[in-house]
C-alpha cells in the first residue's frame, strides 16, 4: 500500500449496540510551507453521495499535491456514517437530522456529541466548505449558497464551477444548521439526491480546486469552466403545485424558460383528470425541478431563478 | 367537530385538521394532541377530556385538537410522511407553503387561546413519567404545577425554538406549556390517564370546570435536579426499575448485557435519592445513549 499523504484521525467514534464502532474521520493534509486552514465537510445528511463524492475526489487530488500545498485543508468525508450507510437524510434510529442539531452539545446523545465534535474542530477554518447533494425528491443546477451580506463569500464562490451563487437570508431554522455556525461557509451542491449524476460530481470538484487556489492552498489552476449569476432570495421564484397529484415535468434542468411558459403538468392519477398547468412566474432558467412526483398543494415542484 | 383546514392529497382521502370547541367566552384554553402522529398517549389522554367535557358546562372556551398528524398516525410515524417533515419545526407555518407549513399556519391561528398546552408522548425508545417539561417562571410555572403531574422540570433556557409549537405560542405572546407522558408507539393507559387527570386539573384551576382533586407532584426540579445515566458503550439494556419507582443512593437501576452471549457489561446505580422518570423502553442502546433519568428529591 503505498504512503498517504494525508492524516487520519478519528472525531468521535460511535459505538453501537451490537458492538461496532463507527469512526467519524477527518483526513488531513498539511502542506510543506504554511498557509491558510481549509475545512471541506461532507455527508452531514446521509443522501448526499454527490457531495461526499466531491469530498473524496478533492482528497485523493490532494494526496498527489504535497509539495504544491500551504496551508492546511481538513476534509471530512462523511460526517453521518450511519445514515450514509443505508442513504437515508437523517440519522438512523433517532431520525434526527443532524443538519438541525448543531453547534451541539458535548454531554448529549450521538447525534449531539458529532455536532458538537465537527464544530470544536472545525472552529478556526480560515474557510469552510459543506458539500451537499439535493433533496432526494429534487435535482438542483449546480450552485454555492452563502450568507447575504458576506460579500467576501460570495466573491470566492464566483470560483466555485456553479451555475448560480446565491445569496440567502436565514430562515428560521438557519441557526441550528452547520454552515450558520460558520458565517463565512460556502454550501456548494448539485445533482440529484441520493444518487449521482453524471458530470456533476467533476464540475462542482474542478470548482472546490479553483476555490483552493484562489485562496493560496494550492497552486494555479485551470479556471471555472462556468460563470455563475450571483442572485439573493427576491430573485429564485418557488413553483408550487396549487393542488395535489401527480408532477409531470414539462422542461429539463437549467432551462431557458418564458414568463408564463409551462414547466409541467399536474394529473389526478386515479381518475386522469388534469389537474394544472404549472408555468414559470418570471424569465429564468430552472434551478431545480421536481423528481418525486408525487405532490401536495404547496408542494414545490420547481424553483426557477429570474434572469 | 369544526374541520379548520383541509389539503386534498393524491391517491386518498383529504387531510383534515379537526378542533373540537367546549363553551365559549374566557378564559380560554388550547389543548393539542399527537402533533407527532405515532404519540399515542398525548391523543388518548386529550380523547379522555373530550368524554369528560362532553358531560360539563364549562366557564370558558376549550378548544382540542386531539390529532394532528392523522397521516403519520396512520403509518405510526412521528413525521408527516409524504415529505418526511416534522410539523412541530414548522411553526409559525405559512399559508402557501409546503402542506406541514400549512398545516402549521392553520393550527396557530385556530388555536388562538389565552393558555395554550402541547400534549406529547416521549420517543419511542423511552418511556416518561407524565410531566410538565419546558423553560418556565411566572405564571406559567403556576399552571404547570396545578396540573400536578407527577414531574414538573424546568428545564434551562429562557425560551423555546420559535419553529415548534410551544415556542411559536410563546412568540405570539401566548401562555404555553410543554407536556409528555409515557412512550411513543404504545399506549399507556396509566400515564395517559395521568395526563388527562393534569389537564382537567388545569381547566379546574382556570375555573373552566370544577375542581377534581389536587394531583401528586412527586418532584418539581430544575436541571441540575435531573440526574442523567447515559450508556458507557453499546449493548442491550435491562431495566431493574420503572417510571415512578422511587429510588435512593446505589439502587440498581438496570443492566447493560452484552446483545450476542448476554454478558453483563455494566450496571447502573441510583447515585442520589429521587424518582424515575426516564426509563429507556427499547433495549439497544448505542454508547452515550439515555438510559434512565432520576427527578432528585434527596441528597
Amino acid at each position: 500500500m503505498l504512503a498517504r499523504m494525508s492524516k487520519l484521525s478519528t472525531l468521535i467514534e460511535l459505538e453501537v449496540p451490537t458492538g461496532d464502532v463507527v469512526p467519524v474521520l477527518r483526513r488531513r493534509f498539511t502542506g510543506g510551507s504554511p498557509g491558510r486552514r481549509v475545512a471541506i465537510v461532507a455527508g452531514i445528511r446521509g443522501d448526499t453521495p454527490e457531495g461526499i463524492r466531491v469530498a473524496y475526489s478533492i482528497a485523493e487530488l490532494l494526496e498527489t499535491m504535497e509539495k504544491d500545498l500551504h496551508g492546511t485543508v481538513d476534509v471530512y468525508p462523511c460526517v453521518n456514517p450511519l445514515a450514509a450507510h443505508r442513504g437515508s437524510r437523517y440519522w438512523p434510529f433517532f431520525e434526527i437530522d443532524l443538519n438541525r442539531l448543531f453547534p451541539g452539545r458535548a454531554d448529549g446523545h450521538s447525534p449531539d456529541r458529532t455536532a458538537f465534535a465537527l464544530c470544536e474542530d472545525v472552529r478556526g477554518a480560515d474557510q469552510v466548505l459543506e458539500l451537499r447533494g439535493a433533496h432526494a425528491a429534487f435535482r438542483e443546477a449546480p450552485q454555492a449558497l452563502v450568507r447575504v451580506k458576506n460579500d467576501r463569500s460570495a466573491e470566492l464562490a464566483q470560483r466555485a464551477n456553479v451555475h448560480v451563487v446565491w445569496k440567502r437570508s436565514p430562515g428560521p431554522a438557519a441557526p441550528s444548521t452547520f454552515a450558520h455556525q460558520f458565517p463565512g461557509t460556502i454550501v456548494i451542491e448539485g445533482g440529484a439526491g441520493n444518487r449521482l449524476s453524471q458530470g456533476v460530481g467533476r464540475q462542482l470538484t474542478r470548482g472546490v480546486v479553483s476555490i483552493l487556489s484562489t485562496l493560496g492552498v494550492i497552486g494555479s489552476t485551470e479556471a471555472p469552466s462556468t460563470e455563475p449569476i450571483t442572485v439573493t432570495d427576491e430573485q429564485v421564484r418557488r413553483v408550487r403545485a396549487e393542488r395535489g397529484g401527480l408532477f409531470l415535468p414539462g422542461c429539463d434542468l437549467w432551462d431557458e424558460v418564458d414568463e408564463g411558459q409551462r414547466i409541467g403538468s399536474l394529473i389526478d392519477p386515479a381518475t386522469g383528470v388534469h389537474v394544472q398547468e404549472i408555468a414559470s412566474p418570471v424569465v429564468g432558467r430552472v434551478l431545480a425541478l421536481r423528481e418525486h412526483p408525487v405532490v401536495l398543494a404547496g408542494d414545490m415542484v420547481a424553483r426557477v431563478v429570474a434572469t | 367537530m369544526t374541520t379548520v383546514f383541509r389539503i386534498e392529497a393524491p391517491f386518498r382521502g383529504a387531510y383534515e385538521l379537526h378542533r373540537l370547541t367546549f363553551g365559549s367566552g374566557s378564559p380560554s384554553v388550547a389543548i393539542v394532541a399527537g402533533i407527532h402522529g405515532n404519540e399515542l398517549n398525548s391523543i388518548h389522554a386529550v380523547n379522555l377530556l373530550v368524554s369528560s367535557l362532553r358531560v360539563q358546562r364549562p366557564k370558558g372556551t376549550v378548544h382540542l385538537f386531539p390529532m394532528v398528524n392523522t397521516f403519520g398516525a396512520d403509518e405510526g410515524r412521528k413525521r408527516w410522511p409524504i415529505d418526511d417533515q416534522d410539523i412541530n419545526r414548522a411553526f409559525p407555518g405559512d399559508p402557501e407553503g409546503t402542506a406541514v407549513k400549512r398545516i402549521a399556519h392553520a393550527l396557530l391561528e385556530t388555536s388562538n387561546a389565552d393558555v395554550c398546552v402541547d400534549v406529547h408522548s416521549g420517543a419511542p425508545q423511552v418511556r416518561e413519567i407524565p410531566q410538565v417539561r419546558a423553560p418556565m417562571s411566572g405564571e406559567e410555572l403556576v399552571l404547570a404545577r396545578a396540573m400536578g403531574l407527577p414531574v414538573v422540570w424546568r428545564r434551562p433556557g429562557d425560551a423555546m425554538d420559535a419553529t415548534g409549537l410551544v415556542g411559536a405560542w410563546r412568540a405570539a405572546d401566548r401562555k404555553a406549556l410543554h407536556v409528555v407522558g409515557g412512550r411513543g408507539v404504545t399506549l399507556d393507559s396509566k400515564h395517559a390517564t395521568t395526563l388527562a387527570d393534569g389537564l382537567q386539573r388545569l381547566l379546574g384551576h382556570l375555573g373552566i370546570v370544577p375542581p377534581i382533586g389536587a394531583g401528586r407532584t412527586v418532584a418539581d426540579v430544575t436541571h441540575t435536579e435531573v440526574e442523567s445515566h447515559r450508556s458507557a458503550c453499546g449493548g442491550f439494556f435491562v431495566p431493574e426499575v420503572w417510571v415512578g419507582d422511587l429510588v435512593r443512593p446505589g439502587h440498581l437501576l438496570g443492566r447493560v448485557l452484552a446483545p450476542i452471549g448476554g454478558e453483563q457489561i455494566l450496571e447502573v446505580r441510583a447515585e442520589r435519592t429521587g424518582v424515575v422518570m426516564t426509563v429507556r423502553a427499547y433495549p439497544l442502546v448505542h454508547a452515550e445513549e439515555l438510559l434512565v433519568r432520576i427527578a432528585v428529591t434527596g441528597s
